[in-house]
């Protein structure tokens, strides 16, 4: 008996020592409120509050944690919390159920139960494999709004979907590595790919990174190696540590999820192009550019558009213009990341920025029958010239003629399922 | 030389009281919600209101409250009817840790039938139909297992461990191979992805008002009640409680314990294929990791619970509560993300079973004399 009386007097010392705990509560998370946020007390935590209401609750639902450091749900939730921000809202009102598998059903329609339960008006999932389960939520939930990220479903009222053209990035950062090659008189460039012709994604960005590298440098090749996931650290330091060895690689491009293969390229003393974010922080030596992100501009546009619904979901696909958000460098979605020019070879920026400036002009796109050349004059500025070509597949097979327009479609609706000349996988 | 003496004994109670027990589990889980609640406050969350959301599940006050409980019926069918099935091969002393990969294949098969058969059949038959394919697929899985040990004497352990990889792979080469033949995938995507079943083949909903009522709540209700009488008032159940306790007697009183053994094995492999079975029929579509790991969580349950029927249910409704309602009520915080949920499920587990040896056992540390001794 004198064990448990124990026990139970253990219990109700750690209670009280919670109760102590519970006393700091407001100091705590206030720390955490943004100052322009609107709803500056702690109410966030109380669901049971109705009076000063913000204009819209915000949901997501991530695949990774909310409390990550670095990587796609990472960017996801930034790119959510600064649009809310923006916008007037309390990313501490974001509701969030998060490591959410994307390969069960069952788990992915409850999250949106959950989240749609707590109040939530917009719904973001943020990996492809929620498909079937936001298209069924949408239907079943037509006063919510449902905003699915890399998807292709959709409808006309309350449900979209959003990607981007994130090749237009990659081709900037081509042409940085294309000339750093040409520099360094180098032709062999790798790129660690997490699956190649099996997703239009995937292979889309191979493809404009190795025109990017053509335009700046003709000559060069893109050695393409695969490592079947997504992001897989152990997998993505071997795939670039195994192109340099054959290849003596001497840019190292990456569409994975972490930075390992830029950390390899430091360790080898060749240089690199990340993914997802700026990764010049974790190999300054050797990181030349990435192709990033910036998510919060369609998070913003989009609950800018929620929020102009004024309760009526089904008008959110009108808002948007179209259920299939698709932006690019122009509207800011993508970009470059800022060029480390102290490693970048001379005039790298000025021709970075001479093409952003041509795509964002929409008088040129990656896949057309128009190939770019650069002619950089004495003073250093930059002259792009657009000659007619064909755009080739590695098979020999001509995809667009010299002079014919952009096929992006094909990246947009997921059929662009060849590798451009010049890229040899393996 | 005296021989050297180990620190402590473990030593078991003569005493051991169920009411003593029962207050053991009650100081643990307090204590466990106790050691959560100083996490939660570290974090700037007041433990109160999230316990209240983590033990109500969000209901009150939510939008949708019916969809909450049809989710959580989701959650909990699977769970209640693999724990059962489990502790039928547990008080056999088999120890089956297949779960994830008996109810993967009864998942499987049941989608086999559901996307060849779904157009043609009518529904109450092709439900029926797919829990019949999940159970036999299930129950196949696991009476290979049983069979090689009755055979040869194999580890059923080892044996049924690996074999959940091979089902989750088996299903993951579904899932993720785009060609003609794979009827399981959607034609229409360009990336590989589950078509959905058609309608003849989703679960049968009763509604009542807005909530539609899982038809397989009620088999899972059915199933607790047959098991329980199975085990305490037939010849077979006997049986298996015998062979539990030992094979040799068994033996001795003229039982087949072979024959007892594979039947036993493919009943509690069958119930866990078909609860596959009900769950992706419930979900209406099929899921390259259709688990959520009740094939692991069933063993607590089971453990938990003693093996007891009834204990198995009430435990299966708390663990389902304790998952529902930390994925709910941490929806609301920033800092409060599903690894915290999963701690507090661990911490709570660990100190009832902490308590559940210490009302067992107890620990004797060697004494002087002992030592000198």
């Amino acid at each position: 008996m004198k064990k448990i009386l124990a026990l139970a007097l253990a219990a109700a010392m750690s209670l009280s020592l919670a109760a102590c705990g519970g006393n700091n509560n407001g100091g705590n998370s206030a720390a955490s409120n943004p100052p322009a946020a609107s709803n500056p007390s702690n109410s966030s935590t109380d669901p049971g509050k109705e009076e000063n209401k913000p204009a819209i609750r915000v949901g997501a639902i991530y695949i990774t944690s909310q409390n990550d450091v670095a990587g796609y749900t990472f960017q996801h939730h930034n790119g959510i919390t600064t649009a809310m921000r923006n916008l007037g809202l309390d990313p501490a009102d974001l509701i969030v159920v998060d490591n959410v598998p994307d390969n069960d059903d069952t788990a992915v329609a409850n999250a949106i139960d959950t989240v749609v339960n707590q109040g939530a008006d917009i719904v973001f999932g943020i990996s492809f494999g929620y498909i079937n389960a936001m298209n069924d939520k949408a239907e079943d939930y037509s006063d919510v709004i449902f905003s699915h990220g890399t998807g292709y479903m959709a409808n006309d009222t309350n449900f979209n979907n959003y990607f981007g053209r994130i090749y237009q990035a990659r081709y900037l950062t081509g042409i940085a590595a294309g000339m750093k090659s040409l520099e360094l008189g180098n032709n062999s460039i790798g790129y660690v790919a997490a699956y190649n012709t099996d997703y239009a994604e995937t292979c889309s960005g191979i493809n404009a990174f190795a025109l990017g590298v053509q335009s700046a440098n003709p000559d060069a090749v893109v050695h393409v190696n695969v490592i079947n996931a997504w992001g897989d650290e152990a997998l993505e330091r071997q795939a670039a540590q195994a192109l340099i060895n054959t290849y003596n690689c001497c840019v190292i491009s990456q569409h994975c999820d972490s930075a390992q293969p830029q950390l390899v390229a430091a360790e080898n003393n060749v240089f690199g192009c990340g993914y997802n974010s700026d990764m010049t922080e974790q190999a300054p030596t050797a990181h030349l550019t990435a192709a990033i992100w910036h998510w919060d501009v369609y998070y913003q546009t989009a609950i800018q558009a929620a929020i102009d619904c004024n309760g009526d979901a089904s008008k959110f696909v009108e808002n948007m213009s179209g259920n299939a958000y698709y932006a690019g460098l122009a509207e800011g979605f993508v970009d470059a990341s800022p060029l480390n020019e102290s490693i970048a070879a001379p005039n790298t920026k000025a021709v970075m920025d001479a093409v952003r400036d041509l795509m964002i002009s929409g008088q040129w796109d990656v896949f057309s029958g128009q190939k770019l050349s650069y002619v950089i004059k004495e003073d250093g500025a930059v002259e792009v010239h657009t000659e007619p070509a064909d755009l080739v597949d590695n098979q020999g097979n001509v995809i667009v003629a010299a002079g014919g327009p952009s096929v992006d479609d094909g990246v947009i609706k997921g059929s662009m399922n060849y590798n451009v000349a010049g890229v040899q996988e393996g | 030389m005296k021989s050297q003496q180990p620190l402590f004994h473990v030593i078991k109670r003569e005493d051991s009281r169920p009411a003593q027990q029962l207050l053991a589990y009650v100081a643990a889980v307090v204590l466990a919600l106790a050691v959560g609640a100083v996490l939660l406050a570290v974090q700037g969350v007041e433990p109160l209101t999230f316990y209240r959301q983590m033990i109500t599940m969000g209901i009150p006050g939510s939008r949708y409250p019916w969809r909450a409980v049809e989710n959580f019926i989701k959650l909990f069918v699977p769970l209640l009817i693999v724990s059962l099935a489990l502790s039928l091969a547990f008080k056999m002393r088999f120890w089956n840790i297949g779960g994830e990969g008996q109810f993967i294949m009864g998942a499987f098969w049941a989608g086999v039938a559901g996307m060849l058969l779904g157009e043609s059949l009518p529904q109450p038959v092709m439900v029926l139909a797919m829990a019949l394919c999940g159970a036999l697929g299930g129950g196949v899985y696991g009476v290979f297992v049983a069979a090689l040990k009755v055979k040869w004497g194999t580890n059923e352990t080892l044996l049924t461990l690996m074999l959940n990889y091979v089902a989750l792979y088996f299903l993951q080469y579904f899932a993720e191979t785009k060609a003609g033949w794979n009827f399981f995938l959607d034609p229409q995507s360009a990336r590989p992805k589950f078509a959905k079943f058609p309608d003849n083949a989703q679960m049968i909903t009763i509604p009542i008002g807005p909530f539609n009522l899982n038809l397989s709540l009620i088999v899972a209700l059915v199933l607790c009640a047959l098991i329980f009488g199975y085990l305490n008032y037939t010849k077979r159940g006997y049986e298996i409680a015998v062979v539990g306790d030992s094979p040799n007697t068994a033996r001795y009183a003229g039982m087949k314990v072979g024959k007892i053994v594979i039947r036993t094995i493919f009943l509690s492999a069958a119930l866990i294929g078909m609860a596959g079975a009900l769950h992706v029929s419930s979900a209406g579509v099929m899921s390259a990791s259709p688990t959520n790991d009740v094939g692991w969580t069933g063993i607590v349950v089971a453990w938990l619970a003693k093996l007891n029927t009834l204990g198995i249910l009430l435990a299966s409704v708390l663990i389902t509560v304790l998952q529902f309602g930390c994925q709910t009520a941490s929806s609301s915080y920033p800092s409060i993300d599903a690894n915290f949920a999963n701690l507090l499920q661990g911490v709570i587990l660990f100190l009832v079973l902490a308590a559940d040896f210490f009302t067992r056992f107890k620990l004797v540390l060697r004494s002087r004399k002992e030592a000198a001794r």
